[in-house]
């Protein structure tokens, strides 16, 4: 081997040693950041913190009792692993009632019925349990569609009671209840599917008409299988229930649901309720009474019972009902958008110029819409509806006159 | 004294099946063994240079070492099954110490492997490295097919690894994949079967993919890989050194003066010549050890650390948990398929009465098409021995130009469908900005 060799040799391995070194300092810098993040996660601040503050509240000994390190909640029932605690430590610790969040202690009340050993806490307050740092742990986070349904939330929605979001969850069990205690804002939503009978057109919880879509497992559906063209602003599931309960006709307007003038609260809340109606894999103890049904309550059995037997019965069956109301036959309607038929009569001949007889061969308007796609008649049911139409117009005429009479 | 001879005897039973009846015999034993011929004894500066190789052949097995190390401490940690295969990665996500980086590591890797066993590819076609050089007994094309048959393995082993989280990326892209194989003539639907063991996407697939990818798939890779580096060695090293040969003036080398001196030193009889054409030895060559032994760290080194860098950058993501009723909009196959899902919409055309089966053009005969071209083109190449191991050989201008034309159409589909198609596979410049899309809240 000769000098000029040797020296042309050293050259490349000066620059290969050189490029070595340079490529392991990178490594060991690599290496000392993630160790350094490893060491230092969010969730230790807060533990290191909580301790502080129990040991200002509580004093030292109970400071030395706090758990350190990941802890979580394991609910095998219901599937749950919810890693809150982990930083929200003071949950169940007396004296830690008034202390700031994360470390405050979850009221007392709830809890009784509501052990966090038994639901966890992800099952009511939404989050993601598996995740160990605030973000993601509330959920706001790309790919997770269960955010913390708290203050947040509710405030990015303006809904005025702050604690409303979270009642979709608990309906996930209460939903057979007509009434839940602390739940009033889904007790509120429950109350208007009564009133306003949308039972008539949709079957919820297994009972109802079939003029619109089935709900009883609305919130199953996911947010992409909505429509939001027309939806001004925010593209969310829960938008597009407030809008579409507000003005059905904004969303959809082919629509035959009529817009019920709902106030933006209740809209909320029936929102929220809808989007409650999961198919929920539930032990039995977890639901109230063991109860899995919706049953009617008497009065609206009664009700309904009045209704279908009737003098009304045709107007019943048929689902003119759904609109109108045929009062001296005792027929209520579901959602009061069409007159009272019990005047069709002389309202018919005022409204088109036309006769009955005439209009219900060849209706015009909603109504040409209505007979030949909804509710199709034949020939026959048709005269049979004239006739009854009379028969009504007769009683009301009647009940009329009783009324001038008693004045 | 007499203790340890003994020990060294029950040793040598334990650890030696067979005894060499002669010296030669444990010379020849050593020479045939596949394990010890990886690496020459020393090795020409022109297969050692950077901008011949750039070593990417090293670095996509460096790739599959890691791939390697990380996916057995992720087998620890993962449950392939459709109920638990999902919560486990959102455990190794959050609660399994450094869990992240293995995960974010194994998928970045992965990605890296893909790209840089393709740009192997590419360098082995533009120097002519599957030609047959000057040097006696090689037959590169043959390790050529070794080559593309580990592309297809890559491209499997990371496919059958896209299910495995079981979020909805994995699952419509596996959705997008299978269909597109299943618009195979007659045996589409079959393959499809065969592919997922049922119709749809469930436990059956999950299992038969979970195999695939952590023993078939990566065992088929080893021992092509075992079989791909020794067949460089009996080819004559790589091609570079062929070439090198040509430019210089062939000196009579003494048999003495053979690569393996060491084992002449226990062999009696001819020396043990490797095929390996190597001249001015002195001048153009340097000891493997250290020098090449030296490169091969520094590779390894270079791409760990640039790896674990990309995956600190990149973490990998893990969408929804897979729900068969939700397409997300758009659902697209893995990114190095979407040159083939670009085509697939392209080539999917009415005219008239005839409908183009598109996914049956851009899914089936095209990839075939191309494999069975690259398969036989070593042995339709005309150019002379000349241009093996020479970047863009003027006697190859044409061919070359040919192949970086398909490189550039496949890379330019695989940019448009990756960052150009958006929800519908409708078309969005980058300055567009796709339509949000909804959420439950």
């Amino acid at each position: 081997m000769n000098h000029k060799n040797m020296k042309q040799k050293l050259e490349f391995v000066i620059k290969d040693k050189t490029i070595v070194s340079i490529v392991s300092i990178i490594f060991f810098i690599v290496t000392g950041y993630i160790v350094f993040n490893y060491m230092t996660p969010e969730w230790k601040m807060y533990q290191n913190e909580f301790q502080s503050v129990v040991e200002e509240k509580l004093g030292v000994d109970r400071a030395a009792t706090v758990r350190g390190g990941l802890q979580q909640v394991y609910v095998k029932d219901l599937g749950v692993t919810d890693r809150c605690i982990t930083c929200h430590m003071g949950m169940e610790w007396k004296g830690m009632e008034n202390t700031e969040n994360p470390y405050r202690s979850h009221p007392k009340e709830i809890l009784v019925k509501h052990p966090i050993s038994k639901f966890g806490c992800t099952p009511c307050h939404g989050g993601q349990g598996y995740a160990t740092e605030m973000q993601s742990a509330h959920g706001f986070a790309p790919f997770w569609e269960e955010p913390l349904l708290g203050k947040e939330l509710a405030e990015f929605y303006v809904v005025s009671n702050k604690k409303a979001m979270m009642q979709m969850n608990c309906n996930t069990c209460h939903r057979y209840q007509k009434e839940t205690n602390g739940m009033d804002v889904i007790n509120n939503a429950k109350q208007i599917i009564n009133n306003k009978g949308c039972r008539a057109c949709h079957i919820v919880n297994g009972r109802g008409g079939t003029v619109g879509p089935d709900l009883t497992y609305e919130g199953e559906k996911s947010a992409e299988q909505f429509n939001y063209e027309r939806i001004k602003g925010f593209a969310s599931m829960f938008t597009w229930h407030v809008t579409h309960f507000k003005n059905p006709k904004e969303l959809v307007p082919e629509t035959v649901m009529p817009s019920f003038g709902f106030s933006s609260s209740d809209a909320q809340s029936l929102a929220l309720l809808v989007m409650s109606w999961k198919k929920a894999k539930l032990p039995i103890e977890y639901i109230p009474g063991n109860n899995f049904r919706d049953i009617p309550s008497s009065e609206e059995s009664e009700k309904e019972e009045r209704m279908k037997n009737g003098p009304g019965a045709f107007f019943v069956q048929r689902r003119c009902f759904v609109c109108h109301s045929v009062s001296s036959l005792g027929v209520e309607a579901a959602a009061q958008i069409g007159p009272d038929l019990a005047l069709a009569v002389e309202d018919v001949q005022s409204r088109f110029g036309r006769t009955l007889d005439d209009f219900l061969m060849k209706p015009t308007g909603t109504m040409d819409v209505v007979l030949s796609t909804m509710i199709p008649l034949t020939k026959e049911e048709r005269l049979e509806a004239i006739g009854k139409l009379r028969q009504a117009y007769e009683l009301k005429k009647k009940e009329r006159q009783s009324v001038v009479k008693n004045k | 004294m007499q203790f340890a001879e003994q020990a060294k005897k029950i040793y040598n039973k334990l650890v030696w099946t067979w005894n060499p009846g002669s010296e030669k015999e444990s010379g020849d034993a050593i020479v045939k063994n596949i394990l010890l011929h990886w690496f020459p004894n020393k090795i020409s500066k022109g297969s050692l240079s950077w901008n011949y190789s750039f070593y990417l052949g090293t670095v996509s097995f460096v790739l599959f070492s890691i791939l390697t190390v990380t996916g057995m401490i992720l087998m620890f940690l993962y449950v392939p099954s459709v109920e638990r295969a999902y919560s486990s990665v959102k455990d190794i996500e959050f609660v399994v110490a450094f869990g992240w980086l293995l995960r974010s590591v194994h998928r970045i890797s992965a990605h890296l492997m893909v790209a840089v066993v393709f740009l192997h590819m590419v360098r082995v076609f533009l120097t002519g490295a599957y030609k047959n050089g000057t040097s006696v007994g090689s037959n590169r094309p043959v390790n050529w097919i070794v080559g593309i048959v580990l592309l297809l393995s890559t491209l499997l082993l990371s496919f059958t690894g896209y299910l495995l989280p079981w979020d909805q990326l994995a699952y419509w892209a596996i959705t997008v994949g299978t269909n597109i194989a299943s618009s195979a003539p007659v045996v589409g639907e079959k393959i499809r079967f065969f592919l997922l063991g049922g119709n749809t996407i469930n436990q059956n697939a999950l299992i038969r993919f979970y195999v695939l990818h952590v023993f078939f798939l990566p065992v088929l890779v080893l021992f092509l890989f075992l079989y791909h580096m020794w067949r460089i060695r009996k080819d004559g090293g790589l091609a570079i050194a062929d070439h090198e040969s040509l430019n210089q003036k062939p000196e009579k080398a003494l048999p003495v003066k053979s690569k393996t001196y060491s084992l002449l030193g226990i062999t009696n009889g001819t020396s043990v010549h490797v095929q390996t054409t190597m001249v001015n030895e002195e001048e153009n060559t340097v000891s493997s050890v250290p020098h090449l032994i030296r490169r091969l760290w520094l590779v390894t080194l270079a791409t760990t650390a640039a790896t674990i860098l990309l995956a600190i950058l990149f973490t990998a993501p893990l969408e929804e948990a897979a729900n068969p009723s939700v397409t997300p909009n758009p659902a697209k196959a893995p990114w190095y398929f979407l040159w083939l899902q670009e085509i697939v919409t392209d080539t999917t055309l009415k005219l008239g009465f005839i409908t183009i089966n598109g996914a049956f053009i851009g899914g089936i005969v095209l990839p075939t098409l191309l494999i069975a071209l690259a398969v036989w083109w070593p042995y339709r190449d005309p150019s002379g021995t000349g241009s093996a191991g020479v970047w863009f050989s003027s006697e190859r201008k044409k061919q070359n130009y040919a192949f970086i034309g398909i490189c550039v159409v496949i890379i330019i589909f695989t940019v448009i469908g990756t960052f150009l198609r958006g929800p519908y596979w409708n078309f969005y410049w980058p300055w567009e900005s796709w339509p949000t899309m909804p959420v439950k809240f």
